[in-house]
């Protein structure tokens, strides 16, 4: 009892108990890959049992798909230039997106009262605290415990989590919560009653805090209630990650020289960044 | 009668299994009703062979779930520990009820076991206070308790583990 009672507290309080868990990882990683067997064996009956007519089928679409991504990738190549020489022009350093490490979801906390999920990358694929966690589609959540061959990642709808978003379309700066409900969804918090956000205001990630790549898309506003007894908006977002539905995501990985991004003024009268 | 090392892998099968069932991953709305499974397979061998798997034993099955799951190491320690303790002093009363009675029983150590242990998360920060909507697996777990109770106890006598 007493010891239990202990470990918590040391648990709660200090850091060294981190190199227990670290160590102890090694024995339940394998229960977790135990785990997984049956997702892999369908995937891997999905890959094994499907038709040529599909496969060519597939195959074409692909390929569209990539000429088509590729299309805007040149038309992005030509705007980051772009991008860059105004930047350069403010004198700012540019802020690197930085490369990506590809990874898969295992498991999901089975903790209904924290979202948090597992992946297939730990220390020894490089994986370091805080790195930001993306899928296909928009911002996931950051890495929040560092074992052996696995991690756990704080999706950014856990109620304990913060991003800081800003609006795409006018640049409107605000920090999106995860939602405390059930269903799992944002919270821009602390939003005045005249700021400008509308319903399907696209919200990218703002880089403030430095831990979040800057510009990533985050989510997308569903409504916007203003109610005169509250001294807030009440603004709802819903992710654009998949979160509950992806395999396949992405890791960040950090550029020792991007910590620092372009300088950023706030404009008072009208609330805009410039 | 082989003292002691007498099938000791059976309950650690019985554990590893609870375990695995216990981190599948499940779709979001049926979170709430995932019954307790390590939880059940402790309390079964506590009131079965109340003299090998004991306190010492849930300790250990509690940090292991602790590190399973990520949470504060200690927590599922301390409340399995409290859990095998409350099973020690009713097994021999249990061990007499019908099983629909001994669902009762589970329901209500479950339900505790997992209230002690949310209000613990809540008190340390590691989950967010909401609603008490978890209970629900307390009720699947005193619902597959019957079921639970009779394929382990096949395993025990088929495997003479005493």
């Amino acid at each position: 009892m007493a010891l239990a009672l202990s470990l918590m507290y040391a648990d709660n309080r200090y850091e060294y108990l981190d190199r227990v868990r670290f160590s102890v990882a090694y024995l339940t990683t394998p229960v977790y890959w135990l785990a997984d067997i049956p997702t892999r064996i369908s995937f891997w009956i999905d890959d094994v049992f499907v038709s040529q007519r599909d496969l060519i089928e597939e195959n074409t679409q692909l390929r569209q798909q990539l000429l088509f991504a590729q299309r805007e990738l040149q038309l992005l190549a030509g705007l980051a230039s772009e991008n860059s020489r105004l930047r350069e022009l403010q004198e700012a350093s540019q802020a690197v997106q930085g490369r990506v490490m590809t990874a898969e979801i295992i498991n999901v906390s089975n903790d209904p009262g924290s979202r948090r999920v597992l992946i297939n990358r730990g220390a020894h694929d490089g994986v370091v605290d805080g790195q930001a966690l993306l899928d296909a589609h928009g911002l996931m959540g950051q890495v929040v415990e560092v074992l052996p061959f696995t991690s756990w990642v704080l999706l950014i709808t856990d109620s304990r989590h913060g991003t800081p978003v800003q609006v795409n379309r006018n640049g409107e700066r605000t920090i999106a919560r995860g939602s405390r409900g059930d269903a799992p969804g944002l919270e821009l918090e602390f939003v005045p009653d005249t700021a400008d956000i509308a319903v399907g205001d696209l919200l990218v990630s703002s880089g403030l805090g430095q831990r979040f790549p800057k510009d990533y898309p985050v989510a997308e506003v569903t409504s916007v209630v203003h109610d005169p007894g509250q001294p807030f908006a009440l603004i709802k977002a819903r992710p654009l990650a998949q979160m509950d539905r992806t395999r396949h995501v992405m890791l960040v990985v950090p550029d020792e020289e991007a910590i620092v991004g372009p300088p950023v003024f706030f404009d008072a009268n009208t609330g805009v960044i410039e | 009668m082989t003292p002691k090392s007498n099938g000791i892998w059976v309950i650690l099968l019985s554990f590893l299994v609870a375990y695995l069932l216990a981190i599948v991953p499940f779709p979001d709305w049926a979170m709430h009703y995932r019954p307790q499974w390590v939880m059940l397979v402790l309390i079964y061998w506590v009131m079965a062979l109340p003299y090998r798997v004991g306190i010492g034993s849930a300790w250990m099955a509690g940090i292991f779930t602790d590190i399973l799951e990520g949470s504060l190491l200690g927590i599922h320690a301390f409340t399995f520990a409290i859990l095998a303790y409350i099973t020690l002093s009713l097994h021999q009363r249990v061990r007499l009820f019908s099983s629909w009675q001994q669902s009762g029983i589970i329901l209500a150590l479950v339900g505790l076991v997992m209230t002690g242990t949310y209000w613990i998360k809540v008190m340390t920060g590691e989950t967010a206070q909401g609603s008490m909507l978890f209970l629900l697996g307390a009720l699947s777990s005193a619902f597959v308790w019957p079921w639970l109770f009779l394929l382990l106890r096949q395993l025990r006598r088929g495997f003479d583990v005493h």
